[in-house]
């Protein structure tokens, strides 16, 4: 076994990989010691080490990275990505997935910091439970069945201006007027006398205004 | 009366007297509260999980996201602040959807801020105080109309929580289902229900935290920064049927005690909304508005039947040239049988 250890610390190609191999701690017995011994007496061991080490560092922290020649460094890593042999593609069959699930890592996301994608993500959440409750909305829509009639204004005497039109609970689009906006607040205001209040009866309140007030 | 003693235990002997003063002064609600917290929940019966709810809600500070949709298809959310000093209670409501306001509560102190047309509006909303004073002097008529039985337990919002029916006894009015959180007992979410038991209305807390210190100063603050508002004062002067002329005819609607009546302003800009009486009445839960006035025989408004969530309309003529609009949380049935109530006596 030593032999072949020997031809690969030898040939300058894979002295590096061994070194990483030792500081990964993949080598083991008679390979681990003769490896180290090369990373200790060989000079071009020691630099490798070292290189290793200060790689490692660098990808883990951001602060020590120097910027200043970021441009050159690109470019010099294009130099050599190009110099290197082209691998062939392999082909593999993965199943189609038409979206990815999210991963559930928890971690600050880069974009943390900006709050315009606090509020977009406010917003998406927002929107899902909106989409919940459509859903919801929906069964509860069908069930409703032989419930009191509920007079609707005929549309040919919806001439007058200024009238707003909701869905009533039968799902009707139905005519209401401003003055029964104001009515209706007036109620919300001083008419809501429940034990049900707080916090539920007053938030509903709160959160339930119609627009034109 | 206290002894030359060091200060600390001079500060313990102030604490505990202002602390036994305190609790004397706290509404009776807390009593019944922590009567009710000790059974065990399936032997609550209504006044019970009512007072425990009004405590919670006195008692606790929270945040959270909060949602309304109501069986039309109409949703509105909120973002809502709640902290309380020991009897001072404040809110900071955030509309999400509808036009932009903000809301902000002391008590029974209300100030709506409506930025895109920079108004301020002030309301003293006296119904919120009532409670659990109105439990108390009430409290006996509610178990005749509605009765309460726990359905199980549910969790809304993360949190577990009771899930209490509150069944009507009568097609007066509509039953309820409250999400009582289980360890403090605040409703996490309410519905309104029909007698089909359609979900008329939903009200629930998206999102929660309960016990987070809140900083009530900050909300004061806002509260009361109204520069480069207009500000609106809107408290209608309390009246009496009497006083309007107006006499109560029929019984009252089974359950519904008058409350409060109200002179509403006459807002001279728009025609035929000349001052309205506002008569309130509540069984304890539900509550109606009956608004009295004068219409314009020239343009007479139309006569109508409507809802809107769980609050249903209706509006007809009376004998004379009145016109009632009847308002509440109670089936179309109830508003009718309140037409009768009122009669001109002059």
């Amino acid at each position: 076994m030593q032999q072949p250890l020997d031809d690969r610390i030898e040939s300058g190609m894979n002295k590096r990989e061994t070194v990483s191999a030792l500081a990964d701690g993949q080598l083991c017995g008679e390979a681990f010691a003769q490896a180290v011994r090369w990373a200790l007496d060989d000079a071009e061991g020691r630099q490798a080490w070292r290189d290793h080490h200060v790689v490692g560092d660098l990808l883990r922290s951001t602060d020590l990275a120097s910027r200043r020649d970021g441009d050159a460094f690109v470019a010099r890593l294009r130099e050599r990505l190009a110099q290197e042999p082209a691998i062939r593609p392999v082909v593999v069959q993965e199943p189609v997935v038409a979206e990815l699930p999210p991963l559930a890592v928890a971690r600050d996301s880069a974009n943390a910091s900006v709050f315009r994608w606090k509020i977009a993500a406010g917003c998406a959440s927002l929107a899902a439970v909106a989409a919940l409750a459509w859903t919801a909305a929906g069964p509860l829509l069908q069930e409703e069945r032989s419930r009191p009639q509920l007079a609707a204004v005929p549309a040919s005497s919806s001439a007058n201006p200024g009238m707003v039109a909701v869905a009533n609970a039968d799902g009707q689009m139905v005519i209401r007027d401003p003055r029964l906006d104001e009515l209706l607040m007036a109620h919300r205001q001083f008419g809501a006398a429940s034990a049900l209040q707080m916090p539920a009866g007053f938030l509903r309140n709160a959160t339930f205004e119609e627009a034109g007030r | 009366m206290h002894p030359a003693a060091a200060d600390p235990s001079r500060r313990l002997c102030f604490g505990m007297a202002a602390a036994g003063l305190g609790w004397m002064a706290l509404p009776a609600g807390i009593a019944l509260a922590a009567e009710a917290e000790v059974k065990p929940a399936a032997q609550r019966d209504l006044r019970d999980w009512l007072a425990l709810v009004q405590e919670a809600s006195r008692r606790r500070s929270y945040t959270g996201t909060f949602v309304v949709m109501s069986a039309g298809g109409t949703l509105s959310s909120s973002r809502i602040w709640h902290a309380c000093d020991g009897d001072q209670q404040f809110e900071r409501v955030e509309a999400l959807s509808g036009p932009q306001r903000s809301t902000f509560r002391h008590n029974d102190r209300v100030v709506t801020f409506f930025p895109e047309e920079r108004v301020a509006r002030f309301e003293r909303r006296e119904t919120l105080n009532l409670f659990p004073n109105l439990l108390q002097s009430n409290g006996a008529a509610l178990p005749e109309h509605y009765e309460a039985r726990v359905a199980g337990s549910q969790r809304v919002a993360g949190f577990d929580a009771h899930v209490v029916d509150i069944r009507p006894r009568d097609h007066l009015r509509f039953g309820y289902r409250i999400w009582s959180e289980k360890r403090t007992g605040l409703v996490m979410k309410l519905q309104t229900l029909d007698s089909h038991g359609t979900v008329l209305e939903q009200a629930a807390f998206s999102e929660l935290a309960i016990d987070v210190p809140i900083k009530i100063d900050r909300m004061v603050r806002m509260m009361e920064d109204t520069a480069g508002y207009r500000i609106e004062k809107v408290e209608p002067p309390k009246t009496t049927p009497e006083q309007e002329g107006w006499t109560a005819a029929a019984a009252p609607v089974a359950g519904f005690t008058a409350m409060d009546c109200y002179r509403r302003p006459a807002r001279a800009p728009r025609p035929g909304a000349s001052g309205a009486m506002q008569c309130v009445f509540s069984d304890g839960l539900a509550s109606v508005s009956l608004f009295l006035e004068p219409y314009d025989a020239a343009q007479p408004p139309k006569e109508q039947a409507l809802a809107v969530g769980a609050t249903h309309t209706l509006g007809m003529r009376l004998d004379g040239p009145w016109w009632l609009t009847a308002m509440g949380e109670v089936p179309q049935q109830t508003l009718r049988a309140f037409a009768g109530r009122f009669v001109r006596t002059r």
